[in-house]
């Protein structure tokens, strides 16, 4: 080093000067050098050539040529390698070429020579490697003595022996990378993992083993105790493991060995990548197989107990027996990664974890959390169909996404995932319902500032927002027992609102402890754990109404409106208590209550009067019957008619509170008829300025019919008993004079009487005329299909809504009747305007509508109207702008005339309608006319 | 109630009925039906104030109905009528009636108002 400068410069000066023999003697040498290292670096090397070579070295050296004597030494190895041992190992692998294409069936059977191909190769191209290092360092000894007999006394620097060895050795891996075939990776990748895997079984096996005490020791002992005796036991699991380890060292050396050899031919990034790839690998594989498609135990803890046990061993052992101080926790050392100074208590045997150990630690663990929360993530869906069950799997992933932050993902496959799965025409509401509530809650788990729940949410809110019996359907889930069936599994009968209401109790009581102690100090806790939104908050919704979710007001906020839901409700309330036989409301009463609570007391004031009225419904009639006792007494002519006061029950309703009921005319039987007017006179005499008006087509009759040899009883609407009575005394009816009987129109009857002949009770004929059937008695009730209930006590209750019939005009039906006012009112914009936006028309109905009625529909209501009004031809939807359908009546009009008129009529008849259109314009509506006209045809 | 309602029915048409209940007319001596009695009869009615009037003249709620200051219509808000056969709620009438001494007068007809005995 030093002196290369000076004998270069020297050289120069004395190049002149070089005598005849010393330039003989020069050649002489560089011949004898060539010669010798071309020996020493043949196959088998002879290392006899030694101290020729020495000597010439010399001579070399002497007359300045040192560094390119260096540089031919190098140059000769480099070919020598390159020619010999570089082609030769990468012989070996040839067989592997076709690893490069992934995962092909021989891939499988050469697994397991390919250790030994590596193993062997690696073997050798180290011991060549070796060979020549050693005639490297015989040059730098050579070098060397050289310079110990120039300056003597001067120690001889180490320097010169480094620089060679790291030039060979760059020269090294240079050559093996330039000649890299391509699938070398992959075998390095395979090596890996199949090493892994031996490693893995062997670690699985003891990984268990501790598993079984510990699941042993969960039968008896609480979690304190079990933590304690662990800890306990940590000394005597700790020689357990060493002697495991130990066990497997030979494995381990082995690897560590492939891997030193691997890095000494400059292969340590290559190197680390495989092991890196074939440890995520089969991290990832574990956490598939722990994880699994069960969701009702948390896997996050085996997961990382798997990676104490497995991968960090490994690696520990691996860096422990590579000597640890590897390349890359070198300098950056001083910057420590905050989890360093974790407690170390899970590295047994080792005091404090090397860094590179706990560097590994942190990657294999996120990426185990990744792992898990893709694998979560894909099957949100079903976790969350199975919501309470799955509640360990959501707490999995509320921990995983803590610790990656890739909620949005969360999100999005969720999202794509109800389309897919949920929002579907198959998908009935109520399981969308309860989807979307098992979804409210398990994301308020993992998201309690309820953002990511915003997002997820709105799609299904929009999708319910279309369907027609969603708003049904909710009533139906808040006021019945969960899944409308109260035999159905989990605490029976308990409604969703009393879950809700349960729930509210809770949080609210929590909240009223922390509020009394102290209310500064609260605020000051509250303040502290403030946490800022989460960046996909959306900015524009204020972070304040986050702060609770409520499961109500969100499924309110589906319909839009809470008077919906209450409308929605007194008209089932309302069907339900009229078909009521007894007067028990104690279940309605409480829901009624419940939903007090929610919407205000105000706004179920009418539910409320409509319970009363079975109240006072069921005392009045009490009354009622009070008084009859005593006139049956004094009069006792009813006894013997069979029906008496004593089988009549009514409710009587406050009219103006009900939702408007339909009202059908019937002609009940005589004497019924008789009974009712005598029960009115009485509420008459009782409640005097106030009277009775029946509703003789509403309630519920409980009959008996009895044959020879048994009785069949039914629970059937008065419509259906009318009929069956009318037989009493007629056997066989044509439908007409049965329906003037009964005063029904024939079509009603019709489909009435279905219910007695699928009762096999009657039958029906074709009459004379086709459309008067002859109904008939049948003698028996041949009932095929219930032989096996022909005991007395049959009891059939007809659901009144058999075919839509319900006693209560539905929601529908109102909002139609009151929508129908501003029915002109459109007409006569559209006539103005010639078309018009959904919107516009809202506004302007809201804008001037303010008299009575006021307009007070929402646009979905006033769409819906408007569709119906599109369906029966009235208007016409043209890119979400309403026509009027005007010009199109008149088109057809003009059709009508132009058939019926003859040819030469057509100009007056033109005339006659006086449109003021050119003739032109005109003719293209009417071939356009004709075309509908024919495509309509 | 007629108790031998049914009998001789053979003579209906025979001719379309459906085959299950052809077959049900062989045994025509067995299982007939004597007897049709309603066990329980529960009705429907709504209840009205027998007033002519549809809503009461002060505060313009229907009879029916119940005055503003009331929750629950019928017994708990009733009609009163005066000599003058005007009716009215009776909170709404009192209302009135104390506000206007010393004499009172149908808000109607301005006739003396006196409660119909």
């Amino acid at each position: 080093m030093v002196m290369e400068p000076k004998s270069s410069t020297c050289n120069l000066g004395i190049l002149d000067s070089l005598g005849d023999e010393s330039i003989d003697e020069l050649l002489k040498s560089w011949e004898g050098f060539r010669v010798s290292t071309e020996v020493l670096l043949k196959d088998n090397g002879d290392l006899s050539v030694g101290s020729d070579f020495v000597s010439n070295v010399h001579v070399l050296c002497k007359h300045g040529l040192d560094s390119l004597l260096q540089d031919f030494f190098l140059r000769s190895l480099e070919e020598t390698f390159e020619r010999n041992e570089a082609s030769k190992f990468w012989q070996h692998f040839d067989a592997y070429s076709d690893l490069a294409m992934p995962e092909i069936n021989p891939f499988e059977m050469k697994e397991d020579c390919v250790q030994k191909v590596l193993c062997k190769a690696l073997e050798e191209i180290c011991l060549e490697k070796g060979y020549q290092e050693k005639c490297l360092l015989m040059l730098v000894h050579a070098l060397l003595s050289y310079q110990e007999v120039i300056s003597k006394g001067r120690h001889p620097s180490d320097v010169e022996r480094v620089r060679l060895l790291s030039r060979y050795q760059l020269m090294v891996s240079s050559v093996l990378m330039t000649s890299l075939p391509r699938h070398f990776p992959d075998i390095l990748r395979l090596y890996f993992k199949e090493r892994l895997e031996e490693l893995s079984t062997m670690m699985a096996g003891e990984y268990e083993d501790d598993n079984e005490t510990q699941v042993k020791d969960d039968m008896d002992l609480d979690e304190r105790t079990k933590l304690s005796s662990r800890v306990g036991d940590m000394d005597v699991d700790e020689t357990y493991h060493e002697r495991k380890i130990s066990e497997n060292n030979k494995l381990v050396k082995n690897i560590g060995k492939v891997v030193r050899d691997l890095r000494s031919l400059g292969f340590t990034s290559m190197t680390e990548d495989a092991y890196a790839s074939a440890i995520f690998m089969l991290l990832k594989r574990t956490v598939h197989i722990l994880a699994g498609d069960d969701y009702r135990s948390s896997v996050l803890e085996s997961i990382k107990e798997w990676i104490q046990a497995v991968p960090l061993q490994f690696l520990r052992a691996l860096l422990a027996y590579l000597g640890d101080s590897v390349s890359y926790d070198g300098p950056s050392s001083g910057l420590k990664s905050p989890l360093a100074s974790h407690p170390s208590s899970c590295y047994p045997g080792s005091d404090t974890p090397s860094e590179g150990l706990v560097r590994w630690q942190l990657r294999l663990e996120y990426f185990a959390y990744e792992t898990l929360q893709d694998l979560r993530i894909a099957k949100l869906f079903e976790i969350i169909v199975d919501y309470p069950d799955s509640s360990p799997a959501i707490e999995d992933l509320k921990q995983c996404l803590e610790y990656t932050g890739q909620h949005s993902k969360l999100v999005d496959s969720f999202i794509s995932a109800l389309r897919y799965r949920l929002l579907t025409a198959g998908a009935s509401t109520n399981d969308i319902l309860h989807q979307y509530v098992s979804t409210i809650k398990a994301l308020r788990i993992i998201d309690p500032t309820g953002v990511f729940l915003e997002a997820v949410g709105e799609p299904i809110r929009d999708y319910l927002r279309g369907r027609k019996d969603t708003i049904k359907c909710i009533v139906t889930m808040l006021t019945d027992g969960p899944g409308g069936n109260p035999n159905g599994p989990g605490n029976s009968g308990d409604s969703l609102l009393e879950e809700l209401n349960r729930d509210e109790e809770n949080q609210e009581n929590t909240g009223c402890d922390d509020d009394f102690n102290s209310d500064d100090k609260q605020a000051w806790i509250n303040a502290e754990c403030w946490e800022p939104d989460p960046v996909e908050a959306d900015p524009l919704k204020g972070s304040r109404n986050r702060r609770k979710i409520d499961i109500l007001g969100m499924i309110v906020g589906i319909i839009g409106s809470k008077d919906q839901l209450v409308n929605e409700y007194r008209v089932m309330l309302a069907e339900k208590l009229l078909n009521k036989s007894d007067y028990e409301i104690d279940s309605e009463i409480r829901t009624l209550e419940l939903l007090k609570i929610h919407f205000g007391e105000s706004s179920m004031q009418r539910c409320e009067i409509m319970l009363n009225d079975l109240i006072d419904s069921k005392r009045t009639n009490a009354n009622i019957k009070a008084t009859l006792t005593q006139s049956s007494q004094r009069g006792g002519e009813q006894g013997e008619a069979g029906v008496s006061l004593h089988h009549l029950d009514a409710t009587i309703i406050s009219s103006n509170f009900w939702p408007p009921i339909q009202d059908e005319s019937l002609n009940v039987p005589g004497d019924v008829d008789h009974l009712l007017s005598d029960y009115a006179k009485r509420f008459n005499e009782i409640k005097t300025p106030r009277k009775l008006m029946w509703k003789k087509n509403l309630g519920t009759v409980k009959l008996e019919l009895q044959f020879e040899d048994r009785a069949v009883q039914f629970t059937v609407p008065p419509l259906h008993a009318a009929i069956i009575m009318q037989f009493q005394d007629q056997t066989s009816w044509t439908s007409k004079n049965l329906a003037a009987a009964i005063g029904v129109p024939v079509d009603t009857l019709n489909r009435r009487i279905n219910f007695w002949i699928s009762k096999g009770i009657l039958s029906e004929s074709l009459g004379t005329e086709s459309d008067n059937h002859i109904f008939t008695l049948l003698d028996g009730v041949v009932d095929t299909s219930r032989n096996g209930v022909n005991s007395a006590n049959c009891e059939e209750l007809l659901a009144a809504d058999e075919e839509g019939e319900r006693s209560v005009a539905s929601v529908e039906d109102q909002l139609l009747k009151e929508m129908i006012v501003y029915e002109k009112f459109i007409m006569g914009m559209l006539t103005n305007f010639g078309s018009m936006s959904l919107d516009r028309i809202h506004n302007t109905l809201k804008m001037f509508c303010v008299a009575d009625p006021p307009y007070d529909k929402s646009v979905q209501q006033l769409h819906s109207f408007l569709s119906g009004l599109v369906s029966e031809e009235k208007l016409e939807l043209r890119d979400d702008t309403i026509t009027s359908a005007f010009t199109h009546l008149c088109q057809f009009w003009v059709l009508g005339s132009l058939q019926n008129t003859p040819d030469q009529s057509l100009s007056d008849s033109l005339k006659s309608i006086n449109l003021c259109l050119k003739l032109w314009i005109f003719s293209m509506h009417l071939s356009s006319a004709i075309l509908k006209m024919a495509i309509r045809l | 109630m007629k108790d031998h309602l049914l009998k001789g029915v053979g003579g209906f048409p025979e001719n379309r009925s459906l085959g299950r209940h052809k077959s049900s007319t062989r045994f025509s001596n067995k299982g007939m039906l004597n007897r049709l009695r309603p066990l329980k009869w529960h009705a429907v009615a709504s209840w009205t104030w027998d007033a002519q009037d549809e809503t009461c003249g002060i505060c313009r709620m229907a009879f029916d109905g119940c005055c503003p200051d009331c929750k629950l219509p019928g017994d708990d808000c009733p009609l009163i009528w005066g000599a003058c056969n005007h009716a009215f709620h009776l909170h709404c009438i009192l209302k009135w009636v104390n506000s206007q001494s010393p004499q009172a007068h149908c808000p109607m007809c301005r006739r003396e108002w006196q409660f119909k005995g």
